[in-house]
């Protein structure tokens, strides 16, 4: 009976091994297979709180690289993008990237969307000399600390961002309250937001913290209604901004001052409606409105609106977009995806594929590129569904917005 | 002995020659598992993969001596996980410690939070421990969250990356993942080997004892929190080099790995292997982390497919993967 038992052990190991010696077998002819194309890995955060703005950066990316394999790819290789799931975390999208580099040999990587996983993200191509394309909001990765000269920062940074807005919405004199998200965004656009006012000679009346994922806002009113500020300042993101707007508009925050936001989200102002976010003023990157003023934005929205049954492109989304595009020209100049050849190109790249034109700086790999300052429109003066802002002013793209390069620590 | 082998199954064991059967699995259970990890890399889908499982399913072997072995449930093991993560990470990184020596450190530090989180909460039972170890370990993620110079804070801990290894005059290109995952796996091996090695002493039939009838072991005389503080300071120390080992893989220290999200993924994974068997953490990891990876690579609604799963094995297959073979062999 015993000896029946290890007989039947060996067989079934016997099995195993022979179905795991063929799959390996049959590895080398993926491989092979694959070898023609380039290959651009794209981890992001499909599930999680960030999803809706995740996909449509995929669907973004996706068509800059339709709109390159259209025309015959590069060198005469067709481009192909892996889209990876990151869940919104650090390790795993740490471990999405190794396997992209490792088992998949990809010759790029662009993506995340979130502070902690893009700088996840960079550790892990900043060691392999991959080339990484990031499309998410940080300072922190602009820093000499962080730095990787395979790495390029294609977002917006908080820095940019509240420069343009305060420029547009403070004054001197303004009194100013603060609501701020305690994690690592909120406190970055905090302190650009506050380093704008003391340059423009407005005044803080108050800040006041709230936990990240705060639903009810209800206690933070009534201290920041006591502050009598002009400008209620807003810095959270996602559903918080949402939850945030809409508990100041119940408690009449809106007729006593003006409610200003960091970045004023499409997918927000779609999810909550035009009443609560009625003349809320923040920045973007993109909005679709563009496409009236700049050639390259009717082009964009026209081809993403085929290719996506009439859906309008989105801020976040348009990040997918630019950030793929510019890898694809770099590559196109450097003939082929030679990582050496392709951040020279980079480097030197000027490129208007959406926005108006933008270039990387030669010190920190930051996108010098324009930032919107948006209004949300009333319901009545809106053209369709997608029409929600009104554009207040472009901010243009110049480095003069940006932090200086010997204040983020590299040598002049 | 058997009695001290494994598992709730050894008590529904057959006839005497599946018992010698089962007496020879378990000695030869190290080696044996030893092997299997030696495999593992030209198995799965990826590398990476590989080392994920060896990592998460050393912490899920640590966990299963208090969970499994103990009687135990803790929900604040992450701390210990991140503890090791971290002291590894700020040595190498802010201190420029050597690797093997940072790895011990983090080791050590892991233990003794352990120690000090066990003796605060042994002392509670049930339902309780588990709030205090939670509560606890909640206390160890917010002080990393508030300690930012340190520890990097949201944003996670950078800039320690590891590339080369020096052991004894030999240099290991530790970037390369085939070489990364064997060298990890020494000290997974070395761990397994002392687990196997504390389950076999007199001191593992005592853990067992007090799992089976706390109120006996004590009538017998033995000292149940004295154990039970040791049990779970070893444990700590298991999670705790699973920990360094993730940091000097991924080379980042996400503020994630102390939410009590891992604590219950650890929970998650011994179970769904098999709670109180040797090797069935390791499965349970594997099983785990390769649904993950394969299914959210289909489709992007993957938690459907995994949270089924995982109820069809909570109805169906109530001792996990491994607890469930194990026992279907004893039965024939």
């Amino acid at each position: 009976m015993t000896s029946q038992g290890t007989y039947s052990i060996t067989r079934r190991s016997a099995l195993a091994g022979l179905a795991a010696g063929s799959a390996a077998l049959a590895m080398p002819a993926l491989v092979r297979a694959q070898g023609e194309s380039i290959r651009i890995g794209f981890p992001t955060p499909l599930t999680g709180p960030f999803a809706a703005e995740a996909k449509d950066q995929v669907k973004s990316a996706e068509l800059a690289v339709k709109l390159v394999n259209d025309k015959g790819g590069i060198a005469g290789r067709k481009v192909e993008l892996l889209v990876r799931d990151d869940k919104l975390n650090a390790g795993e999208a740490a471990t999405r990237t190794l396997e992209l580099i490792e088992k998949d040999k990809v010759h790029a990587v662009v993506g995340a969307l979130s502070s902690a996983v893009q700088l996840a993200v960079n550790e892990v191509t900043r060691a392999r000399g991959v080339i990484y394309v990031s499309i998410s909001q940080s300072d922190t990765i602009n820093e000499v600390k962080d730095f990787s000269r395979f790495t390029f920062h294609e977002a917006l940074n908080p820095h940019m961002t509240t420069a343009a807005v305060a420029k547009h919405t403070f004054k001197p004199g303004s009194k100013i309250a603060y609501l701020v998200a305690d994690y690592a965004y909120g406190h970055e656009m905090l302190r650009g937001f506050k380093r704008a006012q003391a340059a423009i000679g407005a005044t803080s009346v108050g800040e006041i913290l709230h936990p990240f994922g705060a639903a009810d806002y209800s206690t933070f009113m009534p201290q920041l209604r006591a502050m009598r500020p002009d400008i209620l300042c807003i810095c959270n993101f996602g559903r918080d901004q949402a939850n945030a707007i809409k508990q100041a508009v119940d408690f009449g925050m809106n007729r006593q001052s003006k409610i200003v936001v960091p970045v004023l989200l499409h997918n927000q102002r779609l999810a909550v409606g035009p009443e609560a976010f009625e003349g809320v003023v923040g920045g973007a990157n993109y909005y679709w409105g563009l496409e009236d003023t700049i050639p390259s934005a009717k082009a964009f929205n026209d081809a993403f609106k085929a290719a996506n049954g009439g859906a309008y492109p989105t801020d976040y989304g348009a990040y997918g977009f630019t950030g793929v595009s510019s890898l694809l020209l770099a590559m196109a100049a450097a003939g082929g995806p030679d990582t050496d050849k392709v951040v020279a190109a980079l480097e030197k790249l000027q490129y208007d594929v959406a926005k108006g034109p933008q270039h990387y700086r030669a010190c920190d790999h930051q996108s010098v590129q324009s930032v919107l300052v948006l209004e949300s429109k009333k319901k009545a003066e809106m053209k369709n569904e997608a029409d929600l802002f009104k554009i207040l002013a472009i901010e243009p793209a110049a480095e003069s917005i940006l932090r200086t390069c010997s204040e983020l620590g590299f040598p002049a | 002995m058997t009695a001290s082998t494994s598992s709730i199954a050894s008590v529904m064991a057959g006839p005497a020659g599946h018992r010698g059967w089962r007496a020879r699995l378990a000695a030869w259970r190290v080696p044996l598992s030893i092997l299997a990890l030696c495999l593992l890399p030209w198995l799965l889908p990826s590398n990476a993969l590989a080392v994920n499982v060896l990592v998460y399913g050393l912490l899920a072997v640590g966990y299963n001596l208090l969970f499994g072995y103990t009687g135990l449930l803790s929900f604040g093991h992450a701390a210990f996980f991140g503890a090791g993560a971290y002291v590894t990470g700020i040595a190498i990184g802010r201190f420029g410690v050597p690797w093997f020596a940072a790895l011990l450190l983090g080791v050590a530090a892991g233990a003794a939070l352990a120690f000090v989180i066990g003796l605060l909460s042994i002392r509670t039972r049930g339902i309780y421990f588990s709030m205090v170890t939670l509560a606890l370990s909640q206390l160890v993620y917010y002080t990393a969250l508030q300690a930012s110079s340190w520890t990097g804070g949201e944003n996670g801990l950078r800039g320690f990356t590891v590339a080369k290894l020096d052991i004894l005059g030999w240099s290991i290109d530790f970037l390369d993942p085939i070489k990364k995952y064997y060298v990890l796996m020494v000290f997974a091996a070395a761990a397994l080997w002392l687990v196997s090695r504390i389950l076999n002493s007199p001191f593992g039939a005592v853990i067992e004892a007090i799992r089976e009838n706390e109120t006996r072991a004590r009538a017998c005389g033995y000292d149940v929190e004295r154990t039970k503080l040791i049990a779970f300071t070893l444990s700590g120390l298991i999670c705790a080099l699973a920990g360094t080992l993730f940091a000097l893989h991924l080379a980042i220290v996400p503020l994630d790995i102390l939410h009590y999200q891992t604590s219950g993924m650890i929970v998650m994974m011994t179970l769904l292997g098999g709670a109180g068997s040797f090797f069935g953490p390791f499965v349970g990891a594997l099983a785990f982390l390769l649904m993950e990876d394969v299914v959210s690579l289909w489709t992007s609604h993957w938690q459907i497919v995994v949270g089924t799963v995982f109820i069809l094995f909570v109805l169906f297959l109530p001792k996990g993967i491994w607890g469930t073979l194990i026992a279907w062999r004893a039965d024939r």
